[in-house]
């Protein structure tokens, strides 16, 4: 299988140590590009499209696959596999975060640390656990993607489904930012929304840097103080910000906790 | 007209955010949508006044591609009106660069109707992918219940197959343990014996040449089904004197009837004495089987230009209109049969076969007040070569 073309995936940077950028719900690996560039000089930086989104290969999308979040952390091994060199960290952004966990799971010890920005390991609340949400949140959530399905249409297909390789892609990439074919946002929506990871999360030792923003309606405090208390190996970072994507509007702050966090695979390659 | 009053009474509702959300400026007519005085909203972010799933798909979206492209358009959201009610707009934003800061021109478009209307397109596309979805179903089931049929099929056949084949094997083998019986009991009523041995020897000779017939009708079934076909030597014969000397024997083998031969037209036929006598033999069995015995059962043999033809009438009852259509196939027999007759049901199939080996074929006539006539026509000249 040509993972380049399934995962759209994109190689830069030099290090000693690989940088596996992996995208939330929602969007693409564009979403990283006010974050990743800062890394360049010292780790080979791997960013991709999870399959279903941006200008990944809309074809494999397998609805049996996809319908876990499993099947997203096996293709992550594979492109860990693939193109990462010496230790791999993994930055993952909300349910990114989730299929990392995952990841590591499924192969332990393949993967040094990871990065959690905004990660949640449940959506929805329990008696006894706060996710922020009701499951008729979900419900409307998936109401209102359906209502901007009219803003989808066939001919905006070829355009995001693209060709990966090309020039033009950066561009490409960020015109269809955000843009998911309908069915599949949709699934996964669900999967996201509706995944309880808890399980996955309590107890695993790997390093791990929780990125939390201060007001996140997404990953509320509670949950990322939560998942500072199961995952006995972490950092807690509070970074000042509004909103769920602290890599987009607070691009700085991040940076610097990732800094002191990484100091040990920062490393450039000699050559 | 002052740019204030342009601005409050626009036909959207307007309305300027800080690039968290705050809002800082409203003009009035979102105030009147929503029921909040622009004192209520300023201070406010614009995506807390969504619902719930407007404000994920906020965050996950939109807030993202305002910061990627600094302008949104036409995204359908629900806005909570102060005493709960929805309000649908459609969104666009553009992002405006101030000298302190960021902030986003949102305007706001009702689309209460233009909502409702979309709701029945997605609706009715949901209906039509259910239904797309149920008729794939249906067609796979459909598939998968064909291909079992088939399977089934197979497998019926093989066994059919199997069990004529067992039944040609079978009868073949008999014949030689028979064949002995009946050679040792004509042997044995040779010598003299008491009134009791003598009836009983009778019932030996009678029995084999019951199961003799029957293992010859089986041969004959077996034959023409997985066989060669069933073979006949035809030359030139008497066909009156033929029917005539096999009439004599029946009278013999079938004494409580009464049988009548009636010989119609001239000259010689070309077919296979034995196997006429056996299709006589047959039909009239049939005939005294089902047939009223108190009436007489005529044998009739016509001979002309356009062939010779044999048939077999019997009073009674006439045969039931759902077994006519499978009357010539085998292992059909009829409701009523009287112990001594008892076959296997092969005897009217063996007469098809042999009339249409001939090159003719046996038609039936059946009613209650004229009885019923089974007919073998045979055409003229030479029969077809087995």
């Amino acid at each position: 299988m040509d993972l380049r073309h399934r995962n759209n995936v994109s190689v830069m940077g030099n290090g000693s140590s690989t940088l596996v950028f992996s995208h939330g719900f929602g969007c693409n690996q564009a979403m990283w590009n006010s974050l990743a560039p800062h890394f360049l000089q010292r780790f080979r930086v791997v960013l991709y499209d999870l399959v279903g989104a941006g200008l990944s290969d809309l074809g494999a999308y397998d609805k049996a696959r996809y319908s876990t979040l499993e099947g997203y952390a096996h293709d992550l091994n594979e492109l860990i596999d693939a193109y990462a060199e010496g230790p791999v960290v993994l930055v993952g952004h909300s349910v990114s975060a989730m299929i990392g966990a995952l990841a590591d799971r499924f192969a332990p010890g393949r993967v040094a640390a990871h990065v959690m920005i905004g990660p949640s390991p449940r959506y929805i609340d329990t008696q006894s656990y706060v996710g922020g949400f009701k499951r008729d949140d979900i419900e409307d959530l998936l109401d209102t993607l359906d209502s901007n399905y009219l803003g989808w249409s066939s001919s905006m297909a070829p355009v995001i489904m693209g060709a990966p390789g090309q020039p033009e892609l950066s561009s490409e990439l960020t015109e269809s930012f955000c843009r998911t074919e309908p069915d599949i946002a949709k699934q996964f929506a669900r999967v996201t929304f509706l995944s309880d990871n808890r399980a996955d999360v309590i107890g695993l030792t790997t390093p791990v840097l929780i990125l939390q923003s201060s007001d996140d309606l997404i990953a509320p405090v509670a949950v990322g103080e939560y998942l500072h208390t199961v995952l006995p190996n972490s950092s807690y970072q509070l970074v000042d910000n509004i909103g769920h994507c602290p890599h987009m509007s607070a691009p700085q702050a991040c940076a610097a906790a990732m800094d002191r966090f990484l100091a040990p695979w920062a490393v450039a390659n000699a050559g | 007209m002052p740019a204030e009053s342009l601005f409050d009474s626009a036909a959207c509702a307007l309305a300027v955010a800080r690039e968290d959300g705050t809002i800082v400026h409203t003009n009035q007519r979102l105030s009147d949508w929503l029921g909040l005085s622009a004192v209520e909203l300023h201070g406010q972010r614009f995506q807390d006044l969504l619902t719930m799933g407007g404000r994920i798909f906020y965050q996950t979206h939109l807030a993202p591609m305002l910061r990627m492209h600094g302008s949104v358009t036409e995204v359908k959201l629900d806005i909570r009106h102060r005493d709960g009610h929805k309000v649908t707009v459609l969104l666009n934003a553009n992002q405006r660069q101030l000298a302190d800061g960021v902030v986003y021109d949102l305007a706001l478009f009702g689309t209460t109707d233009r909502d409702k209307y979309e709701r029945e397109l997605l609706n009715a596309r949901k209906l039509a992918e259910a239904l797309l979805q149920e008729k794939t179903a249906t067609e796979r089931a459909l598939h998968q219940a064909q291909a079992e049929l088939s399977e089934a099929y197979a497998i019926a056949q093989q066994r059919a197959l199997f069990a004529e084949q067992m039944v040609a094997i079978v009868s073949h083998d008999l014949k030689n343990p028979l064949t002995a019986i009946r050679m040792a009991s004509d042997f044995l009523r040779r010598g003299e014996h008491t009134p009791k041995e003598h009836q009983l020897l009778g019932h030996i000779g009678q029995s084999s040449e019951r199961a003799h017939r029957m293992i010859a009708d089986l041969l004959d079934f077996t034959q023409a089904r997985v066989g060669q076909g069933i073979t006949i030597r035809a030359q030139p014969v008497d066909l009156h004197s033929v029917i005539d000397r096999a009439v004599d024997e029946l009278r013999v083998a079938f004494p409580r009837a009464t049988l009548v031969h009636h010989a119609q037209g001239h000259g010689d036929a070309c077919l296979d004495a034995d196997r006429v006598q056996q299709i006589i033999g047959n039909l009239v069995a049939n005939s005294v089987a089902y047939g009223d015995l108190q009436q007489p059962i005529t044998i009739a043999s016509r001979l002309g230009n356009d062939g010779s033809e044999i048939s077999v009438h019997n009073y009674g009852a006439a045969i039931p209109e759902a077994l006519l259509a499978g009357l010539f196939e085998p292992m059909t027999r009829g409701a009523h049969q009287g112990s001594d007759v008892r076959s296997v049901g092969l005897g009217l199939y063996i007469v098809r076969e042999l009339a249409r080996v001939h090159g003719g074929d046996v038609a039936v006539n059946s009613c209650a007040t004229q009885g019923t006539t089974f007919s073998v026509k045979f055409q003229a000249g030479t029969p077809r070569p087995a």
